[in-house]
């Protein structure tokens, strides 16, 4: 605006002055409160909201607010008494529905009352500090409606019984309650709370609290658990229904202490239906049922099944590894525990969702027991050696590494690693020369799965063992090529050389050997002597097979398949038709008790035997008579005789083995001690023994006494010795 | 010395007597630790022996008098002379406090250079000095840490030459010798279980640790402590103890585990 003369814009006060009016304020309340009143008598449409709206905003301009506030409450309040007085006339069923109803109405009421005096509530309230319109109708309503004394009784008693008949199998409005608690929750979360989830949650208590009862004394651990779970299923979907989200963990807690925790111990140790009976007759939904209800339970729930569980495998496991019965089949011993495993494998996969600590329980369990049973590494060995020797006959190649791994993790619980070891070189060796394993993959499979878990010391003889066959397949093949013409006529001879240190220890024992062989054999000796300057070789007899061919006196033909040992008596049959033990023994200087147990084999098998004896019977007598069977009969051409196949052992053979362990761990204690004081230099009792079991026990555990030995030994020879103040100091000796 | 009462006078002579000690000194001494005898050992010993003269010719002499014809050496038959010469009993444990000053490398011998030196380290070149040393060789059994020292060479002395460990008969023999001086009530028990049970040597380490175990652990085995780290055969003793009923409620270790 330029080059206007500048006027003095003045403003003028209106003509009317409203503040003239006195009783302005008094009018336009009146105003605004018939309009109130409409509203509530659901008669709005009749209204204008502009004019509302500018009333009011007139009455907090001209600092009426006050006024318009005050009346407010008044009229609000007096609507709601009566709204609530009205709810409180309701009978029965109808009394929440009213209030239902009610309550909507007075929402869509107040939203109008609060549009219409939203100006109030955005300049005269904030700034003095009063409550907020809309929050202020819902405090009216809760103080006024619900917390009539009537009223809220009335309405929490109502809305728990409710949930008591749906309970118990009602159907019950839901849309009503989802409401009403709404509504509860509208009015603040300590309504919500105080009025109704803290007695909920009381009465739930109880309720479960009688029902848990009731089911616990007349169902079993199966039905009672299906009940728990459907309740606590129910509850949930009550909730999601028509409670508050927050309510969810409170009433599942409640029903998992009522249902659950407070009967744990019960459930579990129910006669005939309780956990151990699940578990014997792989229950696995029940068992999957007990699992999840019983991690619901924080302190303890899983921790009370777990260990009935341990307590009962440990003691299945025990009474299995100490029954007499089954000690006497080595294989089929190892087959049950190996059952044992794959059942409760099953179980902790199917029903225990593969949970970690039950699976630790089941690995120490098994730890445990296996190791009552001073035999159990024996017994692993003879049931691999029965697999690799004819178990494992046409099994594919995937089904024999299954197998392996089961024996392995069998290996894994033992504690004596090094017992095994020396069973399983010795039943090792048999099958190697005897040439009785099924698959040489499946040996050397094994081989290796076990260097895996125990390293190269643990493997490096077994392997040894497999490198001398193989050698010794070269040198006969050598031996065969270059005195091929002369041997000619001579008994075919097929030698194994063995390297002493990799094959288990025999001491040699005389043997006479018949001349026929002797002749090959002297051969054989300077043909080898002749390609390795410095071995000695020496004929082990009592490990040896011959394959005879007979003639028995009626003209039968067989191959008989012997021991060395046998086929030198039998040879001494070719010059004399009768011989006694005596003579026998003299003749072949084999040591007694394997005479006797090879002649037993050729004489008094229940079997035709190849031998007759004079008098029959199984003991055998120095004058005892010997003379070829010349009934013998067989169905078969090539008839075995030889009994070379790994048995168990006899208590005093144990005996024998045990000790040979024992010394073996002398010195595998002592080098451990000398390593840990050569480093450590000054160290005290209890830490040596600490230390030396750490070191030794992926192959057994040493026994303290026996360490306190080996350290006074050492004292003695001077590696160690005490310190001068302290006896329980030991200190290295350089 | 006329000033002294009675029992001062008795204490004076006893000291000097059993230290060898003048007069003088004997008085300074005992004065010092105020009449009190114990005291007046540990003051005199404590301070350095002047050494008293000893002449080696009568040393020589007295080699000659008990030496082997056929070796330069003091044999049995010697040594039984020199006892009956000063009156002791060769089964005397003071024979092995006699060793002990001498570092005889073996039982029933001694040395040129052990006998003469032995001799002169105590101040001894007379039968008659010997004889008047006797008692303080004596009273020197009663010293906690000489009684060690005795007791460990002891072993070293019994042993065969060339062996490591000690007979058990020998080691029998000595220790009732030993514990007649140094009272332990057990002593008989740990004999009898070494022959019914042990019957082996006995190592260099369980001799010297059976002293500590009858200095420290009580007859009763109340404060025996099972992981005291005590020699196996120790171990082996208190269980037997308990076994036999000899001693109640021993807290022992897992022993069972034998094999």
């Amino acid at each position: 605006m330029s080059g206007q003369k500048k006027k003095n814009f003045q403003i003028e006060a209106f003509k009317h002055r409203v503040m003239v009016d006195p009783k302005y304020a008094e009018k336009t309340w009146k105003i605004l409160e018939h309009a109130i009143q409409e509203i509530y008598n659901h008669n709005a449409s009749g209204l204008s909201f502009e004019e509302l709206y500018r009333n009011a905003y007139n009455m907090v301009l001209h600092k009426f607010g006050e006024k318009l506030y005050s009346g407010l409450v008044t009229t609000m309040t007096s609507h709601l008494s009566d709204i609530s007085k009205s709810i409180e006339a309701a009978q029965g069923e109808l009394f929440l529905e009213e209030l239902n109803r009610k309550w909507l109405d007075h929402n869509k009421a107040l939203q109008m009352i609060r549009d219409i005096l939203m100006y109030m509530d955005r300049t005269f309230i904030p700034s003095t500090h009063k409550t907020p319109v809309h929050e202020l109708g819902l405090n009216l309503w809760r103080d006024v409606v619900i917390h009539s004394c009537k009223t809220q009784i009335r309405l929490q008693d109502t809305l728990l019984e409710l949930v008591h008949r749906e309970r118990n199998g009602e159907v019950i409005n839901r849309g009503l309650m989802r409401s009403i608690i709404k509504m509860l929750m509208d009015l603040g979360s300590s309504v919500y709370q105080d009025d109704f989830e803290q007695h909920f949650l009381e009465v739930s208590a109880n309720f479960y609290g009688l029902e848990s009862q009731q089911y616990i004394e007349s169902c079993d651990c199966g039905d009672y658990l299906k009940k728990a779970e459907r309740r606590l299923n129910e509850e949930m979907e009550r909730v999601s229904h028509y409670l508050d989200a927050r309510s969810l963990e409170k009433i599942t807690n409640v029903v998992e202490k009522e249902m659950i925790e407070n009967h744990m111990h019960r459930l579990v140790h129910m006669e005939n239906s309780g956990l151990v009976n699940m578990l014997v007759n792989d229950k696995y939904d029940d068992l999957g049922r007990k699992y999840n209800l019983f991690r619901r339970v924080a302190n303890g729930g899983l921790l009370i099944v777990r260990d009935v569980m341990t307590s009962y495998i440990r003691d299945t496991g025990k009474q299995l590894v100490t029954d007499p019965e089954r000690l006497k089949d080595p294989v089929d011993f190892v087959q049950r525990l190996l059952d044992l495993k794959d059942k409760y494998d099953k179980i902790i996969s199917l029903a225990f969702n593969n949970d970690k600590t039950f699976q630790n329980a089941l690995n120490s369990s098994f730890e445990y027991f296996i190791n009552l049973n001073a035999r159990s590494p024996e017994f692993i060995s003879l049931f691999v050696d029965d697999k690799l020797r004819k178990g494992l006959k046409g099994v594919s190649e995937e089904d024999v590494e299954v197998v392996l791994d089961k024996v392995m993790m069998l290996f894994r619980y033992l504690q004596e690693k090094d017992v095994f070891e020396k069973y399983y070189k010795q039943h090792l060796a048999k099958r190697l020369l005897a040439g009785k394993t099924v698959s040489d993959d499946a040996e050397r499979s094994l081989i290796v799965k076990l260097k895996t878990e125990c390293g190269y010391q643990f493997t490096s003889k077994l392997e040894g063992m497999f490198t001398d066959m193989k050698t010794s397949q070269d040198t006969m093949q050598g031996f065969h090529e270059s005195l091929g013409a002369e041997l000619g006529d001579s008994p075919s001879l097929t030698v194994q050389v063995l390297t002493t240190g990799s094959w288990p220890t025999q001491p040699s024992a005389t043997c006479n050997l018949p001349a026929e062989i002797l002749g090959v054999c002297e051969k054989f000796r300077s043909y080898y002597l002749g390609t390795h300057t410095g071995r000695r070789l020496s004929w082990q007899t009592n490990m040896g097979t011959a394959d005879l061919k007979a003639i028995f006196g009626k003209g039968q033909k067989h191959e008989l398949n012997v021991s060395t040992y046998q086929m030198c008596v039998l040879m001494l049959f070719n010059n004399a038709d009768r011989l006694s033990y005596k003579e026998i023994e003299q003749a072949t200087e084999i040591p007694a008790s394997d005479l006797k147990r090879c002649l037993q084999s050729l004489a008094c098998a229940r079997v035709k035997s190849v031998l007759r004896k004079e008098p029959i019977g199984r003991d055998i007598a120095e004058d005892d008579a010997f003379s070829v069977n010349d009934k013998f009969s067989s169905k078969l051409y090539k008839v075995r005789i030889s009994t070379v196949a790994a048995q168990r052992e006899s208590e005093p053979e144990n005996q024998e083995t045990r000790q040979r362990v024992e010394e073996d761990r002398k010195p595998q204690i002592e080098a451990a001690i000398v390593r840990i004081m050569k480093s450590r230099r000054v160290l005290d009792h209890n830490n040596i023994v600490a230390e030396v079991i750490k070191q030794l026990q992926s192959r057994f555990l040493p026994n303290p006494v026996v360490i306190k030995k080996r350290i006074e030994s050492l004292i003695e020879r001077e590696f160690l010795e005490r310190d001068k103040n302290d006896r329980k100091l030991y200190r290295y000796l350089a | 010395m006329h000033k002294l009462g009675r029992g001062h006078r008795d204490k004076l002579q006893q000291f000097m007597t059993i230290t060898g000690a003048s007069e003088k000194s004997a008085l300074q001494t005992l004065k010092a630790s105020d009449w009190h005898l114990e005291g007046a050992f540990d003051v005199f010993y404590s301070q350095p022996q002047s050494k008293s003269f000893t002449d080696s010719r009568h040393l020589e002499e007295l080699f000659n008098r008990y030496k082997d014809p056929y070796s330069d050496m003091i044999l049995v038959d010697g040594i039984t002379l020199l006892c009956n010469d000063i009156q002791v009993d060769p089964q005397d444990i003071v024979m092995l406090v006699v060793s002990w000053h001498m570092k005889a490398a073996t039982m029933c011998e001694f040395s040129k250079q052990e006998f003469i030196g032995g001799l002169q380290g105590l101040g001894i070149d007379s039968l008659e000095k010997f004889c008047e040393k006797i008692p303080f060789m004596r009273m020197e059994l009663k010293d906690d840490q000489k009684f060690r020292e005795i007791y460990n060479f002891a072993f070293g002395w019994a042993k065969e030459k060339g062996q490591k460990s000690l007979a058990l008969d020998t080691a029998i023999g000595m220790w009732q010798l030993l514990f007649a001086e140094k009272q332990w009530p057990l002593v008989d028990h740990w004999c009898q279980f070494l022959q019914a049970r042990h019957n082996k040597a006995i190592s260099r380490d369980t001799w010297s640790q059976l002293l500590e175990f009858a200095r420290t652990v009580d007859p009763a085995l109340t404060n025996y402590d099972a992981e005291g780290a005590w020699p196996y055969l120790i171990d082996e003793f208190v269980e037997y103890l308990n076994e036999n009923g000899i001693i109640q409620n021993v807290q022992l270790n897992d022993l069972s585990q034998k094999r």
